[in-house]
């Protein structure tokens, strides 16, 4: 429906465009206009097509809602006392016979009866909507084009209304990086604040027991639900510390190597193969820590297991076969190398935005590159190389796709690397991900664990890139 | 300031103190480049074991076994006008039991084996063939259809008599007759166009990735139609337009920030504005594509500043002392001057956002999808989202699929890449 | 050249320093068809120049003549820029310089260097004299140490200042400062050769005059390379001058004779400053 509307509105544009031209045209006979015939259809093309598209779009954002609104306030009474998410399923089965499809459920009696004229009541309202919105953006094009028609005289500066309008949409276009922020606040925030309503914040933010299920109904014995959240923050912490053990050093050494040693030959070969590490899409390491790495590992400390077992070290070695695929030191190696391009990129950068001068002065001295780096670019980069390591954590921290697939769900308080651990973002997917009554306070977790990780990665995110800015500016 | 001449004892003395040291500098400093060299090196062996291991994993699934099997259509056991309802896993498996000389029990058990070893797809096939032809009733005609995704693997030498009998799915007994079917050609192996031509499915050897490629397809359509222009236009306005007050400043670290945002929240941020909010459908096109609009747009932005930095304030200079406005300056002159590197951070985004699978879950692209989709509206699947599905999968034969399905994604971010590549070297314009 | 032309030629050139006819030392560094390549251009052609002990030398010339190119040759530091490459002998001590089997790091702990912009590693001004002597390990004990650094910044003419923040940023002095803590951590190593590449031209007239003074007193312990673009300088500071121009040298001699008498019309030409 809308989109007969849109293209409607396309079509008068398009005719506002030559129209608006010619009038100019016309009008400035025999006089020097200010600005081109083009420039005036442009004009009346912008008052036509814009408000016109505003209605329509504030018809489509603003349609749905009171859709739901007319249709629930006008529902018989056997249907409002349904429970929400039945009744839900209800309505989203009376806009479906309303249209002339099959509903998807089979409905008991009092339900049945009403739903045929239910359905042509929904379908009403949503015509009358749809109409109602279409008609009020053809009105607007038409106001529009009248307010046009008045206005295109040889001294409007068409050029410049038309500019301003081009000015106002590229500021727009910046305006939704703002939005985009605010949205990310103000949804993780609404809903955290739901989440926290029920679940208290100091036993979000300080308890140990992580256990997220909910009583299906209010008498239901044997599941409470705890979500002290410590040791998904502790599992989070153990991947992140064993990632950056792996990415920091052979990141920051190969970005050594590549910017003190490396010929320009070697560097115009291993710098796009270290590119094509950091695009693979971390769903493919993923499967391949959980298919290729978990079972390689177990199988390794099994075997270490099986030849302490009946030594001195037999405890270990029973502990060692007992070990499981998802253990937090796969996970936390295969992140550790989908870092190492990052690290290093970034070290890299810093490395290089040392001033020449400092290593001629080394050298002049004789210094071997190595003590040169080890004694003076290091210590001048440090804090850039700080940052660096702050924005890799970061991401450590917010990565999903490896830690859901080559970690667990138990959520358990430890720091041994060969423990199966579960992590934030991990209880993110599955608690949204797995069966969903929308109001729970287990899906509301996920809201609650996201603003943490939002806040979080935040912080680090804006220490670091202060630090790496202030390091920079100290050498420019 | 005099001093007394410095003696020649003293100079050989600290002459042979520098030498005494320099071995173990100069072997500090080899050391020290061969860390590096591993480092590196390290890196680039994992790519190679990890691409490796991928295709050693995938390259199984290119390929396919098919059974082609004469079928006697029984009239009686067949409706003329309604053949799909007639068993015919059980009359093929039947005749396929009797045609191999083997003896069955009271309860039917070695048919039932035996029907074990072919798809679902070819009741589907021998009915539809009578659909079409009801002549062919009481005929004997050729049925083809795939093996079962188990016969499959065995005749792949996945499934071995390496592992006991009871832990397979596979007997023995199946082994054999799979073997004979083999010799006597009425199985072959051929190339696994199912992969390519169909949507997701519940069997495996029925299973494709075209439904989630096209899925991906629309997702990056709506994607590329969102951030690229609003990205474009705010880049040019923060470029070119914005005075440099507290407010631009203000906006330029929001964009960082958002660029280093983790993907999940942006996951977040669409299920709840979108999907709970705003009531759009659940795991629609229309719902990913705005995700990864959202996700795509301030490394789109950040490309096009750069771009539009690296066009030298001379070509404005010039344009404006000629008259032009700064809007005919901006779009007539730098613009087009820094497109080639606009394009090419574009493309380089929408490769990254075809990659991104945290926030499709999210929204919904975790329940399966099948066939292949043709609306914004309707729920589909993606390719890393299938990915993600296909491994979690408990059959053994999604595991081969699923390294087959990371190689079709890979190819299309290497196709995407390289044409960013391309571009930039053919069009690229040095200062 | 005739006699009228002659006074009117030379009033325009710099006037000598008193210590111009200083007495000269024995050879310390002798070059022989010394070139220079960066890739296929050439920077040197075919240099031949002596380099006598305990003396100021300068190279003067206009910029881009490859009188900073020939400096960096006597400490091998060419060798750092890739696609470089030096041919020709530069003899010291007996040995030949460009020999492979020359280990440039030692050369270096013998032949120090200053730069045109002072230098100053982000470190302690203690820390920044006492770094030579850490890497080359000169000195076994921190009383040592300690000792070693006092003596270079005595010897700099920098310890009265910086004696009492010796654990301050280098970074912190002024820019005349940080030069002679940049000398002081080139004598620590105590080389025998100073090479100075402009080393005043980012100072202001006041330090620049301490730096030159301090010159004075380094050459008598030191053999001193100078390169500077200014004639009054070199005319100042050296006994020995060395005038290069377009990648070749075109005259060597006695500063003296240089300033008041070059043999070379090229020469005449740039230090009355009808070019360069």
């Amino acid at each position: 429906m809308i989109w007969i509307f849109l293209l409607l509105l396309i079509g008068f544009s398009v005719l506002a465009y030559f129209g608006g031209r010619g009038l100019a045209a016309r009008r400035s006979v025999g006089m020097r206009a200010h600005s081109r015939p083009g420039q005036h259809g442009l004009y009346a093309l912008i008052w036509v097509g814009v408000p016109a598209l505003a209605v329509l779009a504030a018809a489509s954002i603003f349609s749905a809602p009171l859709e739901r609104q007319m249709l629930a306030a006008g529902a018989p009474d056997s249907v409002t006392q349904l429970e929400p998410f039945r009744r839900e399923a209800f309505f989203s089965d009376a806009r479906r016979v309303g249209e002339g499809l099959e509903a998807q459920q089979i409905w008991p009696a009092p339900y049945a009866e009403e739903l045929p004229a239910e359905g042509r009541r929904a379908h009403s309202i949503s015509s009358a909507l749809n109409w109602g919105g279409g008609v009020a953006a053809v009105i607007a094009a038409i106001l529009g084009g009248l307010f046009v028609f008045i206005r295109i005289r040889p001294d409007l500066r068409a050029r410049n209304r038309v500019e301003s309008w081009i000015s106002v949409v590229l500021f727009a276009c910046s305006a939704v990086a703002v939005l985009t922020t605010l949205g990310i606040i103000f949804s993780l925030v609404w809903d955290s604040l739901r989440f926290f309503n029920a679940v208290p914040i100091t036993e979000f933010l300080f308890g140990t027991k992580w256990s997220p299920q909910m009583a299906i109904r209010a008498d239901q014995i044997g599941s409470s639900g705890a979500f002290g959240a410590v040791p998904l923050f502790a599992g989070t912490f153990l991947i992140m510390m064993i990632a950056m053990m792996v990415a920091g050093p052979i990141g920051l050494f190969s970005a050594i190597y590549l910017s003190e040693y490396a010929g320009r030959h070697t560097r115009s070969v291993v710098k796009p193969l270290l590119e094509v590490l950091a695009g693979v899409p971390t769903v493919v390491y993923g499967f391949f820590a959980a298919l290729t790495v978990g079972p390689a590992f177990r199988v390794f400390f099994n075997n270490i297991g099986a030849m302490l077992v009946g030594g001195p070290l037999d405890g270990i070695g029973q502990y060692l076969l007992l070990v499981q695929n998802q253990m937090a030191l796969v996970a936390g190696a295969v992140m550790g190398i989908m870092l190492i391009p990052f690290v290093s990129s970034l070290s890299d950068d810093i490395m290089n935005a040392v001033p020449q001068a400092l290593r001629d002065g080394s050298y002049a001295m004789g210094a071997t590159k190595s003590e040169t780096v080890k004694r003076v670019l290091l210590p001048a980069a440090l804090p850039g190389i700080a940052g660096a390591f702050l924005l890799a954590i970061s991401r450590a921290i917010g990565e999903t796709m490896i830690v859901t697939m080559a970690a667990g769900l138990a959520a358990k308080l430890t720091l041994n690397p060969l423990d199966t651990v579960t992590t934030v973002t991990v209880q993110i997917v599955t608690l949204l991900t797995g069966d969903q009554e929308f109001n729970s306070p287990k899906t509301l977790a996920a809201f609650g664990l996201g603003l943490t990780l939002f806040v979080v990665t935040l912080l680090l995110n804006i220490v670091a890139m202060r630090i790496v800015q202030t390091y920079r500016e100290q050498y420019d | 300031m005099t001093e007394a001449p410095v003696d020649m004892t003293a100079a050989h003395a600290r002459s042979e103190r520098l030498k005494s040291r320099l071995r173990g500098r100069h072997a500090r400093e080899t050391r020290f480049k061969w860390y590096g060299r591993a480092a590196i090196g390290f890196a680039l062996v994992f790519l190679v074991i990890l691409m490796g291991s991928i295709i050693m994993q995938g390259r199984t699934a290119f390929y396919a076994h098919s059974v082609t099997l004469p079928v006697y259509m029984d009239a009686s056991r067949i409706d003329r006008a309604y053949p799909q309802g007639a068993n015919f896993e059980q009359i093929v498996a039947e005749q396929q039991v009797r045609r191999l000389g083997i003896q069955d029990d009271a309860s039917g058990s070695k048919t039932a084996a035996m029907r074990a070893l072919f798809s679902s797809e070819l009741k589907f096939q021998a009915a539809g063939m009578i659909a079409r032809q009801p002549s062919l009733l009481g005929q004997t005609v050729p049925v083809a259809a795939p093996l079962s995704d188990d016969a499959d693997l065995y005749l792949k030498g996945e499934i071995t008599k390496a592992t006991p009998q009871d832990q397979r799915r596979i007997s023995n007994e199946q082994m054999a007759w799979l073997d004979r079917m083999k010799a006597s050609g009425a199985i072959r192996a051929h190339f696994n166009s199912a992969l390519f031509t169909k949507g997701d499915s519940t069997q495996p050897e029925l299973a494709g990735v075209l439904g989630a490629v096209v899925g991906s397809a629309l997702m990056l359509i709506v994607t590329a139609l969102i951030a690229i222009p609003v990205g474009v236009g705010a880049a040019v306005w923060l470029e070119e337009y914005s005075p440099r007050n507290r407010l631009t400043a203000i906006i330029e670290v929001n964009i960082n920030n958002l660029a280093a945002v983790p993907s999940i929240v942006y996951g977040l941020l669409g299920l709840a504005l979108f999907i709970n909010w705003m009531h759009l459908p659940r795991a629609s096109p229309l719902v990913g594509g705005l995700v990864l609009a959202l996700m795509a747009l301030p490394t789109v932005i950040i490309a096009t500043r750069s771009s539009l930095k690296a066009v030298p304030p001379s070509i404005r200079e010039a344009a404006l002392a000629m008259g032009a406005s700064r809007t005919q300056t901006v779009f007539g002159h730098v613009l087009p001057l820094a497109m080639p590197g606009v394009m090419t951070g574009a493309i380089i985004a929408m490769a990254h956002a075809l990659g991104e699978t945290a926030p499709l879950l999210l929204i919904g692209m975790i329940s399966f999808v099948p066939g292949v989709p043709h609306a914004l509206d309707e729920p589909v699947g993606a390719l890393p989202s299938l990915i993600y599905i296909w491994e979690n999968a408990s059959e053994r034969a999604f595991h081969e699929r699923t390294a087959a399905a990371i190689l079709v994604l890979l190819a299309f971010m290497i196709v995407m890449n390289a044409a960013a590549i391309l571009l930039r070297r053919r069009f690229e314009r040095r200062w | 050249m005739t006699a009228s032309a002659e006074p009117a030629s030379l009033t325009r050139a710099p006037t000598l320093g008193a210590h111009a006819s200083a007495p000269l030392g024995p050879i310390k560094i002798a070059a022989r068809g010394v070139s220079v390549f960066y890739g296929d251009k050439q920077a040197l052609f075919d240099v031949s120049l002596d380099i006598p002990d305990k003396t100021v030398t300068a190279l003067i010339g206009p910029s881009g003549c490859g009188k900073s190119t020939f400096l960096r040759t006597m400490n091998r530091m060419n060798d750092t820029i890739p696609g470089c490459r030096v041919t020709g002998e530069i003899e010291m001590d007996g040995g030949d310089i460009n020999d492979r089997k020359i280990d440039p790091v030692l050369l270096r702990a013998q032949v120090g260097m200053v730069f045109q912009k002072p230098n100053p590693f982000p470190k302690t001004i203690y820390e920044n004299v006492a770094y030579g002597p850490k890497i080359h390990g000169l000195a076994s004990s921190k009383g040592e140490l300690d000792d070693i650094v006092q003596k270079a910044l005595k010897r700099a003419g920098l310890w009265e200042e910086v004696a009492d923040r010796l654990h301050s940023p280098g970074t912190g002095l002024s820019g005349g400062q940080q030069q002679r803590l940049v000398i002081a951590r080139a004598i620590a190593v105590e080389p025998e050769v100073i090479l100075m590449d402009e080393p005043c031209s980012a100072l202001d007239p006041i330090a620049t005059a301490k730096i030159e003074e301090l010159i004075d007193e380094l050459r008598e312990r030191y053999c001193i390379v100078i390169v500077t673009h200014s004639m009054a300088q070199a005319a100042r500071v050296s006994q020995r001058t060395a005038f290069f121009h377009m990648g070749k040298l075109v005259e060597t001699g006695d500063t003296e004779e240089i300033f008041t008498n070059p043999r070379e019309k090229r020469t005449l030409d740039y230090i009355t400053g009808r070019f360069g």
